[in-house]
């Protein structure tokens, strides 16, 4: 019998969808031209205006900055929040904060920013890296804690029982028997958290305030009125940061497995 | 224990956010469009004035006025299109100039002044100059005359684009028939609408971004366009010339406003003196390839600059053509035949 052919081709064409404009975009930003008009000869001269674009670096960096902060903290809330969910899932009270924990999944960004920036006003608090934070930490709980909670479906808590049943105090359990099994619910929910804040314009554009301008921000006013072939360069950069990074987490992960 | 680390980071990660801004220099808050200060002046001006300069950017006028609005604050220095400017003064959210900290103000050129809406530079300043105008490939059109008729021409048909703007398109419309692009006469307006159809039958599409790609490339023969951006694509491509229209056109400014909710006052103050200044003009003006309408600068411009006609416009031409002015309640009137004009089969 003969197998069709069609997976194969909706495989190829579907990849060829994911990763053409990638190219294109990596091959153009070694283009000397401005507008990408046909090919110019091979340049480096955007990676080389980069250097001299300080804005951007420091865009780079409160982005940077923001992404690793908002994470930490919320891979610890959402955590929490999980177990707790989990634990008591029949309770009133947590069915009630499923419900809480949940909402900002479907909340409209746009509503969210808003609101945020007016909670921040009336409080009377200075608009910076600061707020950001917050916001990011905010929607970010959220996604860990499904993440984690999604992991938590199948974990048996007599192993908690057994460890404790032989001897081990709160301190270990959590550490030696906890930790370890849910581990891969929470990397991935700090993967998620990472990527969400690191390229989020909508939320950031309304409570950014002066100095605490993110990447997305910057790469977004530079499409109008800025140089398009920088963009390439450092999407370029950019892509290169983050396959490398992931390339070394699943080594690590393997490794361990 | 194992999270005591990650702690200790978010609260240095907190902290840094907070000492950054209570450093005893002077800091500047510019919120403008992304490269609008050519960085050298920046430099140049915080030694001059001690001071640090933070510029943070927005892509269009609506996103950065929704954004104050709603309450953010912190911004000494705004660059918004005088529109804008019009809209955020009757909102007062903008604080009177003080024309003494300005002395380098007897520098702007009083022509533009003429048909500028805040002639007194009572609020606001201006900064740069951009012409709407018509950019052609000189070897590939034909007998072209600088008039909005060319949209009527066969022979260039579905090789032409309109900007997808609403003003600016119905604004064409309007000065091609010799009415003004801030008409709120229901009847000129749909004769406007007329004519926009007309052309729409002939040209590729509305496009704001692409036409510089397509007519360096040539897939365009004629695009309706903005001169700074067509002065980059000139550099490219020489075979690109640019024209404005003889019934006239758009003339978009960008004033310098300081918001009410200015902590720096007097350095916003400085350093629209300082862009005011006709070297630092001059500097800004070949950086950004618009023009900043500073009357002693021009002297100081290459030649190449002086005697282009996508910076500098003839006075008859500027007598003829306007700066969009706010409508108030009368935009609705746009949009509506804008939709028509969209949606049409």
């Amino acid at each position: 019998m003969k197998r069709s052919r069609l997976p194969l081709l909706v495989t190829i064409a579907v990849l060829f969808f994911f990763y053409l404009p990638i190219i294109i975009l990596v091959v153009n930003s070694f283009n000397a031209s401005r507008f990408g008009t046909g090919w110019q000869g091979f340049s480096m001269r955007w990676y080389a205006r980069l250097l001299h674009e300080p804005e951007i670096w420091r865009a780079a960096r409160n982005s940077l900055v923001i992404a690793l902060g908002a994470t930490a903290l919320s891979v610890v809330f959402g955590t929490t929040a999980a177990f707790a969910l989990h634990r008591f899932a029949r309770s009133r009270l947590q069915r009630f904060h499923y419900g809480l924990v949940y909402t900002p999944l479907v909340v409209p960004e746009i509503l969210m920013g808003i609101s945020l920036l007016m909670a921040f006003a009336a409080a009377g608090v200075r608009l910076g890296l600061g707020t950001i934070f917050l916001a990011h930490v905010t929607f970010c709980v959220s996604f860990v804690a499904m993440t984690v909670l999604a992991r938590l479906q199948d974990f048996d808590f007599a192993v908690i029982e057994a460890a404790q049943d032989l001897g081990a105090g709160w301190g270990t359990t959590l550490r030696k028997v906890f930790l370890p099994l849910i581990a891969p619910g929470i990397l991935a929910g700090a993967l998620l958290a990472f990527t969400l804040s690191i390229d989020d314009f909508v939320i950031t554009f309304f409570v950014a305030g002066p100095g605490s301008t993110t990447l997305p921000i910057r790469i977004y006013s530079m499409i109008k009125y800025g140089s398009p072939p920088l963009i390439n360069a450092l999407s370029t950069i950019l892509l290169t940061v983050t396959f490398t990074a992931v390339a070394i987490s699943q080594r690590i992960s393997r490794s361990k497995g | 224990m194992k999270k005591r680390p990650i702690l200790a980071l978010l609260v240095l990660a907190a902290a840094a956010s907070f000492v950054s801004c209570g450093r005893s220099t002077p800091v500047l808050n510019i919120y403008t469009w992304a490269e609008y200060f050519k960085p050298d002046i920046i430099r140049r001006f915080e030694r001059e004035n001690g001071c640090r300069v933070v510029i943070d950017t927005f892509d269009s006028n609506e996103a950065m006025y929704a954004k104050l609005k709603a309450g953010a604050s912190g911004y000494d220095l705004l660059t918004p299109s005088s529109y804008m400017v019009s809209l955020m003064s009757s909102q007062e959210m903008l604080q009177p100039l003080d024309h003494g900290l300005l002395p380098n103000l007897t520098h702007v050129d009083p022509e533009y002044l003429k048909i500028a809406i805040d002639k007194t530079m009572h609020h606001s300043v201006p900064y740069m100059i951009v012409n709407t105008g018509l950019a052609y490939l000189k070897s590939k059109v034909a007998d072209f005359v600088p008039s909005w008729s060319m949209f009527d021409r066969a022979d260039l048909k579905g090789r032409m684009t309109l900007l997808n703007d609403m003003r600016e398109t119905i604004g064409a419309g309007l000065k091609s028939l010799g009415y003004s692009l801030n008409s709120t006469d229901p009847r000129e307006l749909r004769q406007a609408k007329e004519v926009v159809l007309r052309w729409r039958a002939h040209i590729a599409k509305f496009e704001n971004e692409q036409y510089k790609t397509g007519i360096a490339s040539g897939e365009f023969l004629l695009v309706h366009s903005y001169s700074g951006d067509i002065l980059q694509v000139q550099r490219e491509n020489p075979d690109v010339a640019f024209a404005i229209p003889r019934e006239g056109t758009a003339i978009s400014v960008d004033d310098l406003v300081i918001p009410k909710t200015s902590g720096e006052v007097r350095l916003a103050h400085a350093f629209i003196n300082f862009l005011h200044d006709p070297r630092t003009a001059a500097e800004n003006t070949v950086f950004l390839s618009y023009l900043c309408p500073n009357k002693e600068g021009y002297a100081l411009l290459p030649a190449e600059l002086r005697d282009n006609p996508a910076v500098f416009m003839n006075p008859e031409l500027r007598a003829r053509s306007e700066i969009f002015a706010d409508l108030g309640a009368d935009n609705a009137l746009y949009v509506k035949i804008w939709d028509e004009i969209k949606s049409a089969k």
